[in-house]
């Protein structure tokens, strides 16, 4: 037998990877909007997770990071011309700037305290944001800053391969973008958690005492994860005004993001990275399959559009009492069990 | 006032202590747990550091290992002041400790624990490129008796394992100076002997050792040297068989054993 053994997990991996990649040939183009959308709530669990579920100091308020870098990139644009690429860098910057500012007093405070200071941060900024209404956009937000790549006209390659129309070429156009910044967000952390940093957080997590005890600066480490969340988590706010979003707060800014961006990554398994990246793509169109369901509830005489949230919730709340650790590590468990039990099946006849 | 030698021999005693306190205390609040303490202790040496349980033995750690800073006075190790430095920088001169509460990490096995002492304290670097970081791990994990559970959980190891694992993960900083706190609390007589030969071999090796304990039990035969406190200050300084005959030592632990 000469078949390459490759683990499952790998096989699922690369077959997500294909259909992404395929997206754009696969789903109506409203969809494939709403996937770019989605791709960014991704991004936005990713940022929470490198830092809240690997080294446990919880952040409850991350829609901070994605509100500067967004806000910041939007106005830079909109109000001082900047160009869209040079506006999400600052965007980014400033992200990290915050990320690191919370970093510091982060250190001196454990569980309840470090939420709720993180829970407050972003509420503050929605209230300035109402304080410059003219600026700022307040509750209705900021009309779109110019796009990262702007799509005047049809694009000749996407034109000879059957797609019509400047809004389709756009639309394809900004999904492969925020792909592109999907994976690499993906890449970048993966590979940090994976290697001995990653050990270094988890163990913080798990005891930060045994930490500093062989010689390693707890402190350092644990700033150096909320500034590089904040600075991710920026960059995606940033990216997403500029391509599938809006600079206003319901997206990026306000206490609902913050919340919905903790749910994603302890539905899809705190601390794996790939649990809270997948978890954000299904989060979304669930959530949005329950708000335009038309589907009458027979008892109560409403739709499920109509209760979405409350059932969206109670959802949420019966996955996290059946899967406490998340739906990737349940995954990873239960396949695991089932290739065991093959394989024993497949030794005892011999 | 004992501690004013004369100038030659303080300075002799300079070059051959690895570790000097001079009127350490340590203050919570109103309670006084480390009262003026002085000490030294000299290279390859291992030294009881006995007293009565709340006597500030463990405060005294503290405040050497960098886990806090005392409230006054000055720690030199090496002769250089290194009074306030954080834990981490003085693990890095040489200075490594355990912990009587145990910290394992019980997300991972007995060897992955270990490993964490092989980790640079930087951010960014290839560590993971070097094969020997591994090895070295084994090595320590065979080294302090742990060679045959590697793959098992902290939660899965006898109170012995879990002191293994303590040490263990101290010995992977490669210390000069390590402060053992209170090992031998909970094992059994057959356990205290292996211990202590670690020990032992340890200091063979070039290690000095300051090791905590309630009670003179485990270390009678180790220790070259004991120091007694009781409520923060130091009552007695000698060999062990002086500690045990010392009437104010056998008056702090109120007539209870030594």
């Amino acid at each position: 037998m000469t078949q390459v053994d490759l683990e499952p997990r790998y096989v699922v991996g690369i077959v997500c990877f294909i259909g992404l990649i395929s997206a754009p040939f696969l789903l109506p183009i409203l969809t494939l909007r709403q996937l770019t959308a989605a791709l960014f709530l991704g991004m936005f669990a990713m940022s929470w997770d490198y830092v809240s579920g690997y080294t446990g100091q919880l952040s409850f308020g991350h829609s901070m990071f994605f509100g500067i870098g967004g806000y910041t990139a939007a106005v830079l644009n909109l109000e001082l011309g900047l160009t869209p690429v040079l506006a999400i860098l600052v965007g980014t910057i400033a992200a990290g700037i915050a990320g690191l500012a919370v970093g510091f007093p982060a250190l001196r405070l454990e569980g309840p305290y470090l939420a709720l200071i993180t829970l407050i941060a972003p509420l503050v900024l929605v209230q300035i944001v109402n304080i410059f209404p003219g600026t700022l956009g307040g509750d209705a937000g900021l009309p779109s800053p110019a796009g990262l790549v702007s799509v005047d006209e049809p694009i000749g390659i996407l034109s000879t391969i059957g797609f019509e129309t400047v809004f389709v070429h756009e639309t394809i156009v900004y999904y492969y973008l925020a792909l592109a910044l999907f994976l690499a967000i993906y890449a970048l952390f993966y590979v940090f958690t994976r290697s001995y940093v990653g050990s270094i957080f988890t163990a913080i997590h798990e005891d930060e005492d045994a930490v500093r005890s062989v010689g390693i600066n707890a402190a350092k480490f644990k700033v150096f994860a909320f500034t590089m969340s904040g600075t991710v988590g920026g960059l995606a706010g940033a990216a997403f005004v500029h391509t599938a979003g809006e600079p206003n707060p319901g997206e990026i800014l306000s206490i609902v993001v913050s919340i919905e961006v903790v749910l994603v990554s302890i539905l899809g398994g705190m601390g794996t990275i790939t649990g809270p990246a997948a978890a954000g793509i299904v989060y979304y169109f669930v959530r949005d399959a329950l708000q335009t369901s038309s589907l009458t509830i027979p008892v109560l005489d409403a739709t499920v559009g109509h209760i979405s949230m409350a059932l969206f919730f109670a959802i949420a709340l019966l996955v996290l009492f059946f899967l406490p650790k998340g739906a990737l590590p349940w995954v990873t468990e239960w396949s695991r069990d089932i290739l065991e039990r093959r394989s024993q099946r497949s030794e005892s006849p011999s | 006032m004992s501690t004013h030698t004369t100038q030659s021999a303080h300075d002799e005693a300079q070059t051959t202590d690895i570790l000097r306190l001079e009127d350490v205390t340590k203050q919570f609040g109103n309670v006084t747990a480390v009262d003026n303490l002085s000490f030294s202790v000299s290279e390859r040496e291992i030294l009881g550091f006995i007293g009565p349980n709340g006597a500030g033995k463990s405060t005294t750690f503290d405040c050497v290992s960098g886990t806090m800073a005392p409230t006054d006075g000055e720690i030199y190790y090496r002769g250089e002041n290194v009074t306030g430095v954080p834990q981490h920088a003085l693990v890095e001169k040489g200075i490594a400790r355990t912990y009587q509460t145990f910290r394992p990490l019980n997300d991972r096995t007995v060897l992955e624990n270990i490993a964490l002492s092989q980790m640079p304290n930087s951010l960014f670097s290839f560590a993971d490129f070097r094969a020997d970081t591994e090895q070295r791990a084994r090595e320590i994990c065979e080294q302090v008796g742990l060679g045959d559970v590697v793959d098992q959980t902290p939660d899965e190891l006898p109170h012995a394992g879990m002191l293994r694992l303590e040490i263990g993960r101290a010995l992977g900083t490669d210390p000069d100076l390590l402060l053992v706190d209170e090992p031998f609390a909970g094992l059994t007589s057959d356990e205290i002997d292996r211990t202590a030969d670690l020990f032992t071999s340890l200091r063979e090796g070039g290690m000095t050792l300051v090791v905590i304990d309630h009670n003179m039990h485990g270390l009678l035969d180790l220790v070259d040297r004991v120091i007694v406190i009781s409520f923060g200050e130091k009552i007695a300084e000698g060999t062990p068989a002086e500690i045990r005959d010392d009437p104010t030592v056998q008056e702090a632990y109120l007539g209870g054993e030594i």
